[in-house]
């Protein structure tokens, strides 16, 4: 594609330098002369000449992406080589040819080629502004333009070719028509000048200068070539119509900066406004995607600063971030975390996370060095991240020696931290759901473990009631029950508590199943089993995770019970109307290592009689609690015992349930709840 | 559900930590953070007010256990004061009266420790 266009650029060029050549030897056979058909000749070889110059300039305009302002520069600079020619030739032709007025009666090789070289210096530079003006006006996106545009051009062609070929008196409103009529097409094409509402206020300033000094440039210029002077003798000689031509070019230059100057003016004031609008489409454009795009913390973060950066046009961006008592560096941009750490100690000097409401800025106390020694740090400006009303991060931007955080710069860093904080919390919120409902599938997992542990049934013997009663929380409580059948006469029961909650306790209480399934199989004595179960424990728990259990048996044939407490809720013994709390000493299970466990662990013993009714529990029933934070407590329970002592198992256990659940009835179960009764019977 | 908190003063070489409110699964995590702040600061001589403690479930009680090792192997230790009946009932129940020196109150726990 390149190498095409580039042929066409050479195309353009060659047919150009081809028309010029002919128009110089045209010259050099002819000199100025007057009959009619050979200035139609002139004019029309003149014609071909700067329409393919033109073409060329328009495909070396396109080639290239230059921005208005720097296109206004070019202008301005060929405006004032312009001057200088038109200026100077004044004092320097006369001095190389005489008599300029002679020369062009009868002119030489030397004169024909200077001249030459001095009307296609000037045609070159008048077609840039015709290719600039051009390029201005297609800049508006209107309907037709291209048929205004050259419109426009044929009246410049006929303005300029009626001067000459109608110079008659009478004649001469023909050309002062096409003229005029040029004249008004100019102005309606300058006006509706939309392009410069995309330039920022700075720019429209800049521009404003540029198109009051081109203005006055494109004026200067018309009045020196207007008069009798070398430049006009020159053109005129040349050809009338060349100079005409190069006039209105002119006149429609000085029009169009002369409108572009009073539009920029206008759109001056609301500029500001502007531009304020533009900065915050672009902001809401980072915000959106700030808020759809990123749901990580770390992802954010570094979303977060990379976008202050550019929004606020710094060197380098980072958050600080409150992590309990320690403050970190988050997602620095476009600096190391040694430079940043330094900045930040500088901050949190000055000012802390509490009293950080609202974007600050201030210059630092000695600037930081980042990379090159010439790459200074030394301004900064802070704003508060916000969570849950508290500041907990800040983030911060800094610039160079030498700059400033304008009003616009905090402006835009302010409405940005207030959003990078909505979406921080969002991030947090979310992650909290996630965690949410992680535990909730967790606990789901720990209470089948649970029911799937606990007896479903109880075991049945004429001589022995029993009764069991097991209302788990919504975060599994760690409780355990189970019975084991040692042999024909004899009953082995457990009841234990695991400290802690959810799934890692219902892992325990299956340990603890399997551990004590295995014991009884082998071992009669409560006190050795518990003994041996807390050598394993210990060997297994972690140092903060013990269980509290009572171990017994009943040998129905003897008529007694036997039971040893490590650190489980007392027994109670309800017997002759009484009610018996009974509590040997015990250590919880892994709280201790062997010996000492022994050592203080003692062995309960009891011979059972008529309607004898013992009571186990879980301190989920003495803990329940009311509305108002009380417990249910042991002296309540007592009570409920006491005077319930004469119903059967189910019943007393059917009660103590219902008591519990109306005392707690305001308040959510915390704890598992586990009640195990017998009542012997015989 | 219930708030928990700690504060941390000194006495001499001793360690005071006080106790407030409901201690368990959930605000363990804030007692557990002040025995290793003052584990990894060598100060190993603690008492634990629990005046203002209204409730300890087993998982504040586990608290104590998962430091009573470390602390002592660096000749320390962790004293319990100002219990309440409810709160040294549970403590009871566990046995930890075996395991920990529990008194009335602070100076006789601090005196304890400068005897010793």
């Amino acid at each position: 594609m390149v190498k095409v266009s580039r042929n066409i650029v050479t195309t353009q060029l060659q047919l150009f330098l081809l028309a010029a050549f002919l128009l110089f030897i045209f010259k050099i056979i002819f000199g100025n002369s007057d009959e009619f058909f050979l200035r139609i000749l002139l004019d029309l070889l003149i014609a071909a000449s700067i329409f393919f110059l033109l073409l060329a300039l328009i495909k070396f305009e396109n080639s290239r992406t230059s921005t208005p302002l720097s296109l206004i520069l070019n202008v301005g600079i060929l405006l004032a080589i312009m001057f200088f020619i038109i200026m100077f030739s004044d004092f320097l032709l006369p001095s190389i040819f005489d008599s300029i007025n002679l020369k062009l009666e009868n002119p030489g090789l030397v004169y024909n080629i200077v001249s030459f070289i001095y009307v296609l210096v000037l045609v070159s530079i008048v077609s840039f502004f015709l290719i600039t003006l051009r390029h201005f006006f297609y800049l508006n996106q209107r309907k037709n333009v291209k048929i205004y545009f050259n419109t426009m051009l044929i009246f410049f062609i006929l303005a300029s070719l009626s001067i000459n070929f109608f110079r008659d008196d009478s004649l001469s409103f023909i050309a002062t028509t096409f003229f005029v009529v040029s004249l008004l097409l100019m102005i309606f094409n300058s006006i509706r000048i939309s392009w410069i509402a995309f330039l920022s206020k700075k720019e429209k300033i800049y521009l404003l200068l540029l198109s009051f000094v081109i203005t006055t440039l494109f004026i200067v210029n018309i009045t020196n070539s207007a008069g009798d002077n070398i430049y006009s003798q020159i053109l005129t000689a040349f050809s009338p119509s060349l100079r005409q031509f190069n006039q209105v070019i002119m006149i429609y230059g000085s029009i169009y900066f002369l409108i572009l100057f009073f539009t920029t003016l206008f759109h001056l004031p609301t500029a500001e406004a502007y531009d304020r609008k533009a900065q915050e489409v672009t902001s809401l454009q980072y915000f959106s995607k700030l808020i759809t795009e990123v749901l990580d913390f770390n992802d954010l973060a570094e979303t977060v600063t990379d976008i202050a950066q550019k929004l606020s046009g710094s060197k380098a961006s980072w958050i600080i971030w409150k992590n309990g008592t320690k403050q970190n560096s988050l997602a620095p941009k476009n600096i190391g975390f040694v430079e940043s750490d330094k900045v930040t100690k500088q901050i949190l000097e000055r000012i802390s996370f509490e009293n950080l409401t609202s974007t600050k800025t201030f210059s630092l106390k000695e600037g930081i060095s980042e990379g090159s020694s010439d790459n200074l740090l030394t301004v900064v400006s802070v704003s508060p991240i916000k969570t849950r009303g508290e500041t907990q991060g800040i983030l911060v931007a800094t610039k160079g020696s030498g700059q400033i955080f304008t009003q616009d710069d905090l402006n835009a860093i302010e409405t940005f931290s207030d959003y990078a904080s909505v979406a921080i919390e969002n991030s947090r919120l979310l992650e909290e759901s996630i965690e949410k409902e992680r535990l909730e599938k967790e606990l789901d997992v720990a209470r089948e473990i649970q029911r799937k542990i606990l007896p479903s049934k109880v075991p049945e013997y004429p001589d022995l009631q029993i009764a069991s009663v097991f209302i788990p929380a919504f975060e599994v409580g760690g409780d355990y029950y189970d019975f084991f059948k040692l042999s024909e006469t004899k009953l082995g029961f457990v009841i234990a508590d695991v400290s802690g909650k959810g799934i890692s306790a219902a892992f325990i209480m299956a340990e603890i199943k399997g551990i004590f399934e295995s014991l009884v199989k082998t071992i009669e004595g409560p006190k050795e089993i518990l003994i041996k179960a807390n050598d394993i424990l210990k060997e297994t728990l972690d140092s903060k995770t013990f269980v509290s259990a009572a171990y017994g048996y009943f040998d129905l044939g003897k008529k007694k019970l036997v039971f040893s407490r490590a650190g489980h809720c007392p027994l109670f013994l309800l017997r002759d109307g009484n009610t018996n709390q009974i509590k040997p000493s015990g250590l919880g299970l892994g709280l201790s290592d062997g010996e000492y466990f022994e050592q203080t662990l003692e062995e309960y013993s009891v011979d059972l009689n008529e309607n004898d009714t013992i009571v186990l529990y879980t301190d989920g029933v003495t803990e329940a609690k009311n509305e108002q934070l009380e417990d249910f407590g042991d002296k309540q329970f007592l009570q409920v015992l006491q005077s319930n002592i004469k119903l059967n198992a189910e019943e007393l256990s059917n009660k103590i349930v219902k008591e519990i659940t109306v005392f707690s009835s305001g308040h959510e179960q915390y704890d598992d709840i586990t009640l195990v009764i017998f009542k012997w019977q015989q | 559900m219930a708030e928990f908190s700690t504060s941390v003063r000194e006495r001499g070489d001793i360690s005071i930590i006080n106790l407030k409110g409901f201690l368990d699964a959930h605000t363990a995590p804030t007692l557990e953070n002040n025995f290793t702040q003052l584990i990894n600061s060598s100060k190993y001589k603690i008492v634990v007010n629990f005046e203002d403690l209204a409730y300890i479930s087993s998982a504040g009680l586990g608290v104590f256990m998962a430091y009573i090792e470390n602390i002592r192997d660096n000749k320390g230790d962790i004293k319990l004061t100002n219990m309440s009946d409810k709160v040294f009932n549970i403590f009871d129940l566990l046995g930890f009266p075996l395991l920990y020196e529990i008194y009335k109150n602070e100076e006789e726990a601090i005196k304890k420790f400068s005897g010793s």
